[in-house]
């Protein structure tokens, strides 16, 4: 095994986070799941619908709790993995890497899998509560592995953004703050960018145009939306958006790891 | 053991090394003595493949430090000025750790890491937790990990920052003993009289470039070692002048400098030709009060190659 996972994953579960943040986590999960029923039902009765369904209730649930998870841990992706290696730079430990034995790969790769492994815990910990929607139909299993699958590639990318500023920078709070920045670039400006092309469009009745649609293929909300669409209906945005994904994560672990070959400069 | 040709490293735009030439053979304590920003962690970090020089070669038991970094890693051991430690591991594991990323495993991952842990002094004290060990501790843990893949080469530098008076003797000790079993350091360090207790030669460092004395030696044997010459101070009754004069005259001796009733002469051919200047200075009815012949001081050497440089 890499000598660096081993050291990583007994370094992350002895911090106190280790345990406070799934309890948080979880905490909020269930907050949402139980405003998420309240509030579907108060608006049916507010309404006065004749009869709520239950597979109303489940959906409602299912998109709720996805996309709050997807918030929570896209806000708690860079906190594990902006600093991984800027705190190697900081408490002076990088060049007792760099003249060992591991390779660069090995370093990276232990920072890498630590930082997605406690995102992928927290996600499979929320498991539960999310197939709570189960419980109220109107979901396929399908549809919980799709989330799941699009949301760890988005956590991927990022833990790997966030890792490529970590080994840019040699500050912790810096590397943090660039990833947030880039963060913010991908959930929001992607929107804003969506809206403007958008309303360049012609007012015409539909879908959105697939110039604006363009907009959003780096949008993790948009990939992870993937899970409450049709397959079918899949080609060629999502595709497009899945690559797109896999590409920047390529390219931030490329230039992570030529930094990290080069970050001697700054041991 | 350590070849260095013309090296140079260049850092934004300004030259951090520059044409720096030197041999150290195997076996040997050399110690690399500048003031700060004369290049002397930039040159233990090209060595120590941390960093890439802009000119030149350096080679360690042939191997170059560009082009063959990961043999250099397996056979030399590296020690930062500041070395950095894992707070929130158990001193065990912190070793056992370094001991696999130095690909050793099993019985003789078990082992190192035992041995490291006693050299270290902390066999009892193996699941302390590395931040509740104190500074000089952390230092030992640090070049006890240092030395986990036995490594015959150590680069150390300024290996003695921040300690306190004794752990710096027993840094010395453990030094001296790595080297009566065959590994040869290089250390860098400000503090003079601890490279002359260990060191067998000194190179000096200024601007990146290989810094020399009055007599153009940029590499010098200490007296700890085999130097025969020794430095004599003489306090006269009188005139330093004349006993200067005296002393001139005397075969092997060589006046270094004449202060109101003081002299430094060096005189080779060790204590018993010192005792015979004595004698030669007696018999010319010089008036002696003092007569202190001591090695060639390190500090000395040091001022006189930086002093002036500052001045």
């Amino acid at each position: 095994m890499n000598p660096m996972l081993g050291k990583e994953f007994r370094q992350r579960m002895r911090e106190k986070r280790g345990w406070i943040l799934p309890s948080l986590y979880l905490l909020a999960l269930s907050g949402v799941v139980t405003a998420a029923y309240y509030f579907t039902a108060a608006t049916a009765q507010r309404y006065e619908w004749r009869e709520i369904q239950g597979s109303q209730i489940g959906q409602v649930i299912f998109v709720a709790t996805t996309y709050v998870q997807l918030t929570l841990l896209l806000l708690l992706a860079p906190v594990f993995s902006a600093g991984a290696i800027t705190i190697e730079k900081e408490q002076r430990t990088l060049p007792g890497l760099l003249t060992s034995l591991l390779t660069t790969w090995q370093i990276w790769w232990g920072k890498f899998v630590s930082s997605l492994l406690f995102l992928i815990l927290l996600l499979v910990s929320s498991l539960p509560i999310l197939s709570m929607s189960f419980a109220f139909g109107g979901i396929a299993p399908r549809q919980i592995f799709v989330a799941l699958g699009a949301s760890l590639l988005v956590f991927a990318v990022i833990c790997a953004i966030g890792l490529y500023c970590s080994s840019f920078f040699r500050r912790s709070i810096h590397s943090t703050a660039v990833t947030y920045a880039i963060l913010v670039a991908l959930t929001v400006i992607t929107v804003v960018g969506f809206a403007i092309v958008q309303s360049q469009m012609d007012n015409r009745p539909g879908p959105p145009s697939h110039s604006a649609m363009r907009c959003l293929y780096l949008n993790p909300y948009f990939l992870v939306s993937m899970a409450f669409v049709r397959p079918q209906e899949w080609y060629p945005d999502w595709y497009l958006s899945i690559a797109a994904f896999v590409v920047m994560g390529f390219l931030a672990s490329f230039f992570a790891l030529r930094n990290l070959s080069r970050t001697g400069e700054q041991a | 053991m350590i070849e260095i040709e013309k090296l140079g490293k260049i850092y934004d735009g300004k030259p951090a090394l520059s044409n720096f030439s030197l041999t150290i053979a195997e076996g040997e304590l050399f110690g690399l003595v500048g003031p700060n920003g004369a290049g002397k962690s930039t040159l233990i970090k090209i060595l120590a493949t941390l960093l890439r020089p802009t000119a030149g070669k350096a080679s360690i038991a042939g191997h170059d430090v560009t082009h063959d970094p990961r043999a250099i890693r397996a056979l030399a051991g590296y020690m930062p000025d500041v070395p950095g430690v894992y707070s929130d591991l158990q001193a065990h594991e912190f070793l056992e750790f370094f001991a696999e990323a130095f690909h050793l495993h099993g019985k003789r991952k078990s082992d190192a890491v035992e041995q490291a842990l006693a050299f270290a002094g902390l066999s009892d004290r193996r699941s302390t937790y590395v931040e509740h060990l104190s500074m000089g501790l952390k230092q030992r843990l640090v070049l006890a990990k240092t030395l986990l893949h036995r490594p015959k080469v150590l680069l150390l530098d300024e290996p003695a920052t921040g300690l306190d008076p004794l752990a710096r003797i027993e840094l010395r000790r453990q030094l001296k003993d790595l080297n009566q079993q065959g590994v040869t350091i290089l250390l860098s360090s400000h503090i003079l009289a601890d490279l002359e207790d260990i060191c067998t030669r000194v190179a000096f460092i200024l601007g990146g470039q290989n810094a020399t004395d009055s007599e153009g030696r940029s590499v010098v044997v200490l007296s700890s070692a085999m130097s025969d010459s020794l430095l004599c101070e003489i306090e006269v009754l009188g005139d330093a002048q004349s006993a200067a004069a005296i002393a001139t005259q005397f075969a092997g001796a060589r006046v270094l400098e004449t202060k109101a009733a003081l002299l430094h002469v060096e005189i080779k051919g060790g204590p018993e030709r010192a005792s015979a200047l004595l004698s030669h200075l007696v018999a010319a009815r010089t008036k002696i009060v003092r007569f202190d012949p001591r090695g060639p001081d390190l500090e000395e050497r040091y001022r006189a190659v930086f002093g002036r440089r500052s001045s």
